[in-house]
Parts: C-alpha cells; structure tokens; sequence
C-alpha cells in the first residue's frame, strides 16, 4: 500500500511539476510585452533575414513583443544614434559597430550587462575574444553578435595571365608575385588598398610583428613607432613606390571593388564580400581567398564585427533583453550565418550549416587583433591616417611620422 | 498757446478708462500679433534657442547624457591652440580666394552675355542657372566621378587627349591640389548664380548713360570701365559678402568628397566642427569651434561691407 502510494506520489510529480514550470515559464514570456525598436546597419540580404525569418521566429515565441526593426545604411549612423541619445528617443538595442562601444559607454548611453541573472550563461557561451570588445572601465556593456576579419581575395585570371600559380603565403613570395603583376602592363596593380585607416594597415603592421600600442592600450611610444610598424609603413611605401600598391591608397581612385579582377590583383576585405560583391555584382568573377601573406610576426588580420548593446534608456527593457538573448540562441545565429553574417558562438564553430567560405576567415580571426578600444579611437584613427598620408605624399619621413603618431596617440590614451 | 491747446486732449486722456485703451489697442493688434507669433516661435525654438545652447555648451566639457563639467574658457584655448583648426580656418581662407574671384569674373562675364543680344538667350539663361539648382550633393558625386585619378574624365581628357599634364593628377588624393580642385567645382556650380545677380544689376544702369558716353565718344572698353564696373559696384559688395561666406561655410562638398583628407588638406571649419561633435562626440569643443567661427565671420563682414561702401561712392 505505502510503497503504491509513494508510486502515485511520483508519477504526480513528475507530471504535475514539469507542467506547473512550463506554465510558469510560458507566464513569464507572456508578461513580456510591448514593443523593442531595433537600429542596425544590415545589407539588403542580411536585412530581409532579418525580417523575414529572425524577428517572426522571435515574435512567435513571444507573441506580446513587437520588434519595430530600423536598418540604416552604415555612414551616418552613429551620429544618428548619440544625436537620438541625447534627445531621449533613442532605440532599445543597437546592432553596434566594435569601435562604438567604448565611445557610447563612455557617454554613459550603454546599459551595462553583468548586472543581468542571463549574461553570465551568455557571456560563456560566445567567443572570448569578440566578447573583450564589449568590455570598458570594468564592465560588458553588450554581447558579441557577429564576427569578422579582413583576408585576402585574389583574382584567378590576373593570377593566371602573369603566371602565378598559387595566393602569395609570405610578405616576400608577394613582392615576387607583384613584380609579375606589374608586368601586365600599365593600370593593373598587384594590390589595392582603400585608404590610410587602422582598419586597412593595421593587418600589415601586425604582421611585421608592430603594433598601434601597448597590450594594455595605455601607450603608443615604442609600438605605434616601433621596429614593426615601421618596417610594415616601409614595406606598403616600397609597394607604392614600385607601383606595385595602387594610387587609389591616396583616395579619389577606383574603389578596391571596382577595379578588383580589372585593375587589381589582390584586395583584402571581409566575408560579406562574397555575398554582396562577387554573387550580386560580379557573378562570373574568378576568385580565391587565402589568409593575410605572413610575415615577420605571422599572418595577421583585424577583427571586426557587430556587439548587440542596449540602450540606458530604453522603455522596454525585460523585452529588450529577451531579444537580445534571442539574437544570441543558436535558431537566429544560424539564419543570420547563412547570409554572411558569421555566428559567435562556439557551440557553433564547426557547424556545417554555414557558407564554404567560413573557415578561411575563422582560421584568420585565430591570429587577428582588435583596433584600441578607447573612446578616443577616431582621434587616434585620425593621427594614424594623417601621418601616413604624410609619408605616401613624400612631407615626412616614415620614422619623423610614426614618431609624432606616437606622441600624439600617447596624449591621447591618457 | 502750444500748452494750451494740448490741455482737452490730455484731460480727455485722463478720463479714459485705461482698460478701455488696452482693449482698443489689443483689438487692432492683435491680428498683426496672431500671424507674427508662429514665426517667431518657429525662430526662437529653431534658431535662437540652439544658439543660446550652443554658446553655454562651448564653456562646458558637454555630456551628452549625463552631469556636464564647467572649463570655462578652456575649449576656447585648446581651438586656438589646435594645429588641425587653424588648418581649417586657413583652407576656407584659400577657398575664399580661389572660388570667389572665378564666380565674380566668370559670373560677371556669363551676365554681360546674356544682356547682349546674343541669340537663343533663354536657353543659355537655362544652361548657366543648371547647376545652381543642382543639389551639392549630385554635383559633388559627379565631380567625385570626373576628378577620379585612375579613371576620371578630367585626367584622361588633360593626359590620353591633349597631353597638356605629365601624368595622372590625383586630384582629390594629392595634398596640394585637393582643396583647389573642390573650388574650382565651386566655381562652376556658382556661377549661373552671381551671373544672375550681376544680370539683375546691369539692367538697373540706365541705357542713356550708355548713350551719352557713346556719343562722347567712348569705346566698348571705356563704357565698361567708367560706367559698368562702377555702377555695378553694389552688386559686387552684395556678391562679394554672400559669396566668402558661403564659401567659409564650406560643409557639404567636402564632407562628401574628401571628408577633409586628404591629411586635413581640405578640412573646413564646418567638416571640422561636425567631426569633434559627431564623430568625436565632443560638443562644447564643436560649440567652441562654431562660436570662434561666427565671431571671425562678423568681423570679416563687417571689414568687407566697410571697404566696399568706401569703395562705392556712386
């Protein structure tokens, strides 16, 4: 009899108490409500993932929120949303570009997120290493969304007219490479870069093994006018000067896109390349990716990518988080993956699901670094374009250059 | 006699009733009032309001949501002590004397055509006037287009063409020529504009003047030296304050062109100023900026209209 009623007991907890959670659980998704404005800087495809399958998913599982998506394009953007913080209508959650984090955490616009009972499980569930960008005076102001990094495109047919057989590995095989490239004629270049920002040297000045600071971003001195760095400004100048390095690094030239495959041999760029330039615009061009060529401190690229950050002052903020939980479970990560933006969680590192091109830019993002995160990243972007556009327009030597870059950028880490 | 006459009136005034008056006068005023009052709100929200803010921000270390830092002074003395603004203030000074000469001398050439009777006068009316009602921006694109290094109109016509230039000219790329080659656009979009003004002018000079130097005996270039250039002397002032502040005011061509690059070779006061407060996200340094910037145009006007009025005694 005791032993029947101990059974009885049992099998109506295991019925009753399952039951009770998920009606406890459905409670608690239920009580969320409202509607979560989101700005981000998708492309076409990415946007229409977005809206098309990502916000439905999420609206489905919580049928009382309401996303009201706002994708604009990428330039404008910020100034677009501290113009908004400022006057109190800002968005709940941003899709953020890494380098604004610490710029909107530092005007006290960012919700700080280790406050939050989730955040630990989510904080282990991402990359280590996207996740440091959202991290500022001591706290993670947001989760890493996307990841990326800068890799090198090659045109096959270029590569073939000048009789190379295979992408440059090494800084030197390049220069070798170039040379031939050059033979083609006048107007074809070996390699193609849009301009003097970190974004676009900082791959090369890794890889000869310098560096824009210190480990701890508190000093330039020593790094940003380092043996390194000078020896990556000397390599990309003697391309130049060789015309080897199309002028187009000055601006006003044709775009590193346009003339890709036409006028240049090399270009690195990021994953989105593929969808946006090669399928969509350029569907018959002939390409290879191969990793950044090493040099002296190995093959190095930057990281890039997107933090998802809510706002302090957001209306909505229970909902907003469950949103933001949402971009970051492995149903949205996939079909955001599936049109090139890359997923950041690990458990989805070797997934299948994803495009064929994804693990030569994994392998890259191994040995890639992060730009300074300080609030002062675009003065310091500024100091590092001027003097290097000072030393390609022939007003200064590289090391005069490097030397007041260092001095400046030092001012500006205090 | 005078104190005498007065005396009914203001006894008359004594014994009306004050708010009988007030009334009287609300009523006829008060429509005049009614049609001013959305327009001066609209000013004073819009206008006067930001102004005011503005100038109390450019004593504060601002931010944006939060508590802000009194400095007094000190965004004031950090912009004049900033290589990159006097850089920028410098540029807009070399625009002003690259873009406003060409639109007088352009302008003033293009009007003196079209007073002329020259045939199919409407359609040139139409041509010069173009590309002033084009928008900065589609202008700016397009000259983005023509002044391409690689492969832009402009090198392949001076170069492939005429072989008038040793090679390629980096035109938005190169440190020396990036900011002539903005005016020089300038120049082109501006001049429909001030040959219309100038239009306007000539046809105020009456035609008997004309008449009475050329029975004097004058020649064409003599009647435009003693009778055109002088009498269109307020119109030259009138351009000549509208078109070195529009060109101080330098914002959008830039901004789209170069933004300022090529290593703050084309920086203008305004692309300047919008970098410190939307990029840099420091407004009280950008309000500083901006102030210096109003005070410098103020004094250059003021100078301008002076010089030209003692220049003008016709």
């Amino acid at each position: 009899m005791r032993r029947s009623i101990i059974i009885l007991l049992a099998t109506l907890m295991a019925v009753v108490l399952p039951a009770s959670s998920m009606a406890a659980t459905r409670t608690a998704k239920s009580s969320l409500s409202g509607t979560v404005t989101f700005w981000n800087t998708y492309s076409p495809d990415e946007k229409a993932a977005l809206e098309q399958k990502v916000i439905p998913a999420f609206e489905a599982k919580y049928p009382n929120i309401h996303i009201n998506n706002l994708t604009l394009p990428y330039d404008g953007t910020f100034t677009k949303l501290i113009t908004s913080i400022a006057g109190g209508i800002g968005p709940d959650v941003v899709r953020s570009d890494i380098i604004w984090v610490p710029q909107l955490a530092n005007i006290n616009g960012l919700e700080p997120l280790d406050k939050y009972s989730w955040f630990p499980s989510l904080r282990k569930a991402v990359f280590s290493g996207p996740l440091r960008t959202t991290f500022y005076h001591g706290h993670y102001y947001g989760l890493p969304l996307d990841t990326n990094t800068r890799v090198m495109f090659y045109s096959k047919s270029m590569f073939q007219a000048a009789g190379i057989s295979r992408a440059p590995a090494t800084t030197t095989e390049m220069l070798a490479d170039c040379a031939k490239i050059k033979a083609l004629g006048s107007g074809k270049y070996c390699y193609s870069e849009g301009g003097f920002g970190a974004w676009s040297i900082m791959p090369w000045v890794w890889s000869f093994g310098g560096n824009l600071t210190n480990k701890t971003f508190s000093k330039a001195t020593g790094y940003l006018n380092g043996k390194g760095t000078l020896a990556a400004v000397n390599f990309l100048l003697g391309m130049y000067h060789k015309g080897y390095l199309s002028p187009n690094i000055l601006g006003g030239g044709i775009g590193t896109w346009d003339g890709f495959g036409k006028n240049y041999a090399m270009i690195l760029d990021g994953p989105w390349t593929v969808p946006f330039l090669f399928k969509n615009q350029y569907p018959s061009s002939d390409y290879g990716i191969s990793l950044v060529p090493k040099g002296p401190g190995g093959s190095r690229s930057v990281v890039g990518g997107e933090d998802i950050v809510m706002l302090k002052g957001s209306r909505n903020k229970p909902a907003t988080a469950a949103f933001m939980q949402f971009m970051l479970s492995k149903q949205a990560q996939t079909m955001m993956g599936k049109v090139g933006q890359m997923p950041v969680l690990n458990a989805l590192a070797h997934s299948s699901a994803f495009p064929a091109y994804y693990p030569i830019f994994q392998q890259q993002l191994k040995t890639a670094k992060p730009r300074t995160p300080s609030p002062e990243w675009s003065k310091i972007d500024d100091t590092f374009t001027s003097q290097l556009s000072t030393v390609f327009h022939g007003n200064a030597s590289v090391k005069d250059a490097l030397n007041s870059a260092a001095r400046t950028v030092d001012g500006l880490l205090h | 006699m005078r104190s005498q006459s007065l005396k009914p009136v203001a006894r008359a005034a004594a014994f009306t009733p004050p708010r009988a008056g007030i009334l009287q006068r609300m009523r006829k005023y008060a429509p005049i009032y009614l049609f001013l009052l959305p327009g001066t709100a609209i000013f004073l929200l819009w206008t006067i309001y930001p102004l005011v803010d503005a100038f109390v921000m450019s004593f504060y270390h601002w931010n944006l949501n939060g508590p802000s830092t009194y400095i007094g002074l000190a965004n004031y003395q950090q912009a004049l002590a900033d290589p990159i603004f006097i850089q920028a203030m410098k540029n807009v000074v070399l625009y002003a004397l690259i873009s406003v000469p060409g639109q007088l001398i352009f302008g003033l050439a293009a009007a003196l055509l079209l007073d002329s009777a020259v045939r199919f006068r409407a359609f040139f009316r139409t041509l010069f006037y173009l590309p002033v009602v084009t928008s900065w921006v589609v202008v700016s694109l397009l000259f983005t287009y023509l002044y391409n290094s690689q492969a832009g109109a402009i090198n392949y016509i001076l170069y492939d063409v005429l072989h008038v230039i040793p090679g390629y000219i980096f035109w938005l790329g190169d440190e020396n020529v990036a900011l002539p080659a903005i005016a020089f656009m300038n120049i082109w979009k501006g001049i429909g504009w001030t040959a219309v003004i100038f239009l306007a002018g000539l046809q105020t000079i009456p035609a008997d003047v004309y008449e009475a130097a050329k029975v004097d005996g004058a020649g064409r270039i003599q009647r435009f030296r003693a009778i055109t250039i002088p009498l269109l002397a307020p119109t030259f002032m009138f351009l000549v304050v509208m078109l070195v502040i529009g060109a101080f005011n330098t914002f959008i061509q830039v901004f789209i062109m170069t933004q300022g690059g090529p290593n703050h070779s084309t920086e203008t006061v305004l692309t300047y100023m919008y970098t410190n407060a939307f990029a840099n996200v420091d407004f009280g340094y950008g309000a500083a900026i901006s102030y210096l910037f109003t005070l410098l145009m103020f004094v250059i006007s003021m100078a301008e209209i002076r010089i030209l009025r003692r220049r003008s005694q016709y």
